[in-house]
């Protein structure tokens, strides 16, 4: 191997490599894989690349970046080499996807009604109600099944040892699946032969899926709803997203001014004969801006009285609104108790060990450790905000030192893990690139979790920040069945 | 169908026929050139007038040369009837429709306008600027062939075909008006000599040269020509057969009543009107009505399907 310049100073050791053992050889699963790339070489790979580039372009595969000068379309970042997952491995995160997802719908509905955990002592009242995302307009709701975040896209990473971790949950309104779906698209352009010989599980099944699942928590006795999707609307990063789930389900793609609220509580849409009724709504708006009569009163995006029509059970929002309670990264670190507590069992997947800044003793551990740990705000999301220790100067420490004591309840940290690596197409050849992984769970009627999911890599050297929103690409992601 | 949806729908065709009618204009100009006498000034001026925008080229350049005329109606960002303008909101439109149409349609779109946008420079010589035109009219017929042999006749399809063919019936009397203004704005005689090579520039243009010579059967004459581009029920592009085309999507669609009405009117209106002893000016005139009666019809539409925001 390392007469190739396709590997030419390949660096593995650092971090656990999904494709090359520490001894520097092809880990058994990516044989087949690793003598594709051998024998296709340097530039083939790169004209694979190019036309991978042009599909992406033709396709209008982009995201949207905000920008001084106006909002600007990208073409997706997507590296062409894939990862590779193990299909009973697989299946054991799976389960353990399914576990959390269910946990943490049972916490969401605790807290919105019976506050049973709180009141057997095993989570602090305060942390609740000062939770940013802690909706009081929501108590005594049960949305059906006991449903709160029907969709969830969950990042796991895998750290030195090659144990995989669950970092968080986003259960507000997670964005990614499209690009998963779309990157297998482009992958079967690339690598058609490969995909031919090794038993790749298949990725488009989602959005029947999802529809599947939008179809069952709709109000009862409907058993053909008309299921709409809400934008924010084409400025929206993740417009693309919208459009391609709406189409993909042939459910109507709205905005808020489509969407009206009549005087019977009920949600309708106006077409060309006139006003329909909407049964379900994926909305992919955030909740304060849902409606303006109940949350922020300026938003122009929502619909007036939507939640009037919610709690009336005339419409099923998913997620509900007020799941985002349990999207918090201190409410992240009592997930395993959840799961004992809920559903009476041990968690399948491990979370990484986290320190609440709210707890003076682990906020001294933290104020002490800022160098080596990573810090993140309780209720961001896109990667904004955070400190990475190693990677960050006296100024920085400084700053999130004061940030920290200003505001403990909002701060978390956790021990910098050595995201794992694989290898990524740089220039002409070869380099390990850290990335995680994020599957996308659904529950309604019934669980369902992707197969496989978003691989983000970070494209620059040494960098841990996989978002596309700071320099973050993608990768094909393959769960392979070896047994058959 | 969404009223939003409704309206994307029909500028998408609206925009994208006015991409492939501009292509036209332009290229029918530059083949007339080559068939007049060596040193026969045709006026691009005219092409500002009957696009209805001299005044926005005159605050951007000072001679309507076929540089200034080519660059501004093509390529000019800031002028929102370029080509490059109609095609970046013909994509929008149908980026923003992706949920109604097979992926196909989208991505046929998408890639002529990354083409156009990596080919402005090759506008500069006319040989490039051939290039550029077919390339865009190909695109814009594989758009439309698409359609056809792909989509349902749903409301989707009927409100692509009412745009289309709003713009189709305004875009076709806007040729003939180039004939027209070109014979009675030329001093120069040997305009008049070659009256017949204009109108076959502007049949071709419309590719409807051989239509006419199979239905017609006479040699191309102006009033013939006319009243082939006016009043043919069977040619697609002439307006009678475009006002056929939208009565037929129109009443397919609900609460259609009034325009269907309006729409009637107007076809008889159009079809009474005496066009064989009239003079050049008196036909502009003709032609001016249809366009403003083509934008009252598009108002009507708009008032009785898209979204209104006043409710």
């Amino acid at each position: 191997m390392a007469t190739s310049s396709l590997w030419t100073d390949y660096q593995a050791d650092k971090a656990y490599d999904e494709m090359i053992n520490a001894l520097g050889n092809v880990r058994p699963l990516c044989s087949t894989l690793g003598q594709h790339l051998q024998s296709l070489g340097v530039d083939a790979l790169k004209a694979r690349r190019s036309a991978a580039e042009a599909a992406i372009l033709e396709m209008g595969i982009t995201f949207t970046v905000y920008s001084e000068k106006g909002n600007i379309d990208r073409a997706w970042p997507f590296d062409i080499i894939p990862r590779l997952i193990e299909f009973q491995e697989w299946k054991g995160i799976e389960a353990g996807l399914k576990q959390r997802l269910k946990a943490l719908n049972c916490f969401i509905d605790d807290v919105y009604n019976e506050q049973a955990m709180i009141k057997d002592g095993l989570l602090p009242a305060d942390l609740i109600h000062s939770s940013s995302n802690f909706r009081p307009e929501c108590v005594g709701m049960h949305p059906k099944f006991g449903s709160w975040a029907n969709i969830c896209g969950s990042d796991l990473v895998r750290d030195g040892a090659g144990v995989m971790y669950v970092l968080e949950d986003n259960l507000r309104v997670p964005s990614g699946v499209s690009y998963m779906i779309e990157n297998r698209v482009v992958t079967k352009r690339v690598f058609p032969e490969l995909l031919q010989n090794l038993n790749v599980m298949p990725v488009d099944t989602y959005p029947a899926q999802l529809f599947e699942m939008l179809v069952s928590i709709a109000p009862d006795g409907n058993e053909h709803p008309q299921i709409a999707v809400l934008t924010p609307g084409i400025y929206n990063s993740a417009y693309f997203e919208h459009a391609f789930l709406a189409q993909r389900m042939g459910a109507e793609l709205v905005e808020g001014n489509d969407l009206v609220v009549k005087e019977d509580n009920c949600v309708y849409m106006r077409t060309i004969k006139g006003l329909e009724k909407v049964d379900v709504i994926y909305r992919r708006i955030d909740d304060l801006f849902l409606d303006p009569e109940v949350f922020n009163k300026d938003s122009t995006l929502g619909v007036k009285g939507l939640m009037r029509a919610w709690k009336a059970g005339n419409v099923a929002l998913a997620n509900a609104p007020g799941a985002g309670v349990a999207d918090d990264k201190v409410v992240y670190a009592f997930v395993p108790e959840m799961i004992r507590y809920y559903l009476n069992e041990e968690p399948l997947l491990p979370n990484v060990p986290t320190y609440l800044c709210s707890d003076p003793e682990q906020q001294a551990y933290v104020l002490e450790h800022l160098s080596e740990l990573v810090v993140k705000p309780a209720n961001e999301s896109g990667g904004y905000g955070m400190l990475v220790g190693p990677h960050s100067n006296p100024k920085e420490i400084k700053k999130f030192h004061k940030l920290i004591r200003a505001n403990p309840r909002n701060y978390i940290a956790q021990p910098t893990l050595a995201l794992s690596t694989c290898p990524t197409l740089c220039n002409d050849h070869l380099e390990p690139r850290h990335i995680d992984l994020r599957p996308f769970i659904l529950q309604g009627e019934h669980s369902f979790v992707t197969a496989g999911g978003l691989t983000r890599v970070a494209l620059r050297e040494g960098s841990l920040i996989v978002n596309s929103s700071q320099g973050g690409g993608s990768k094909d992601t393959w769960i392979i069945n070896t047994e058959q | 169908m969404l009223s939003r949806s409704a309206e994307r729908l029909y500028w998408l065709a609206r925009y994208l026929e006015r991409t492939e009618n501009t292509a036209r204009l332009i290229s029918v100009t530059m083949n007339l050139i080559y068939d007049l006498p060596y040193g026969t000034e045709v006026g691009w001026h005219t092409l500002l007038t009957i696009c209805n925008v001299d005044a926005a080229f005159n605050e951007r350049f000072k001679i309507p040369s076929e540089q200034n005329v080519s660059r501004f109606l093509l390529a000019d960002p800031k002028n929102p009837s370029s080509l490059l303008s109609s095609l970046s909101y013909a994509r929008e439109n149908i980026r923003t429709s992706r949920e109604l149409m097979p992926d196909e349609a989208w991505e046929q779109v998408n890639k002529m306008y990354l083409y156009a946008t990596n080919n402005l420079d090759s506008l500069s010589n006319r040989r490039g600027r051939v290039i550029f035109l077919q390339k865009i009219m190909r695109g814009c017929q594989r758009f439309t062939g698409f359609i056809a042999g792909a989509m349902s006749r749903n409301d989707s399809y009927r409100f692509i075909s009412l745009g289309r063919n709003i713009e189709r019936a305004d875009m076709t009397t806007r040729m003939i008006d180039f004939g027209t203004v070109l014979l009675a704005e030329n001093p120069n005689p040997v305009m008049r000599e070659y009256e017949n090579t204009l109108w076959l520039n502007v049949l071709k243009s419309l590719s409807a040269s051989l239509m006419y010579r199979k239905q017609v059967r006479q040699r191309i004459k102006g009033k013939e020509v006319l009243h082939f581009l006016l009043k043919n029920p069977d040619l697609p592009n002439s307006v009678d057969h475009c006002l056929q085309e939208i009565s037929y999507s129109i009443t397919k669609l609900p609460n259609s009543e009034a325009l269907i009405t309006q729409l009637n009117n107007l076809e008889q209106q159009m079809l009474s009107t005496n066009i064989a002893e009239i003079t050049p000016t008196e036909l502009h005139q003709i032609l001016d009505n249809l366009q403003a009666e083509f934008n009252t019809l598009h108002l009507k539409i708009a008032e009785t399907w898209f979204l209104n925001q006043l409710e």
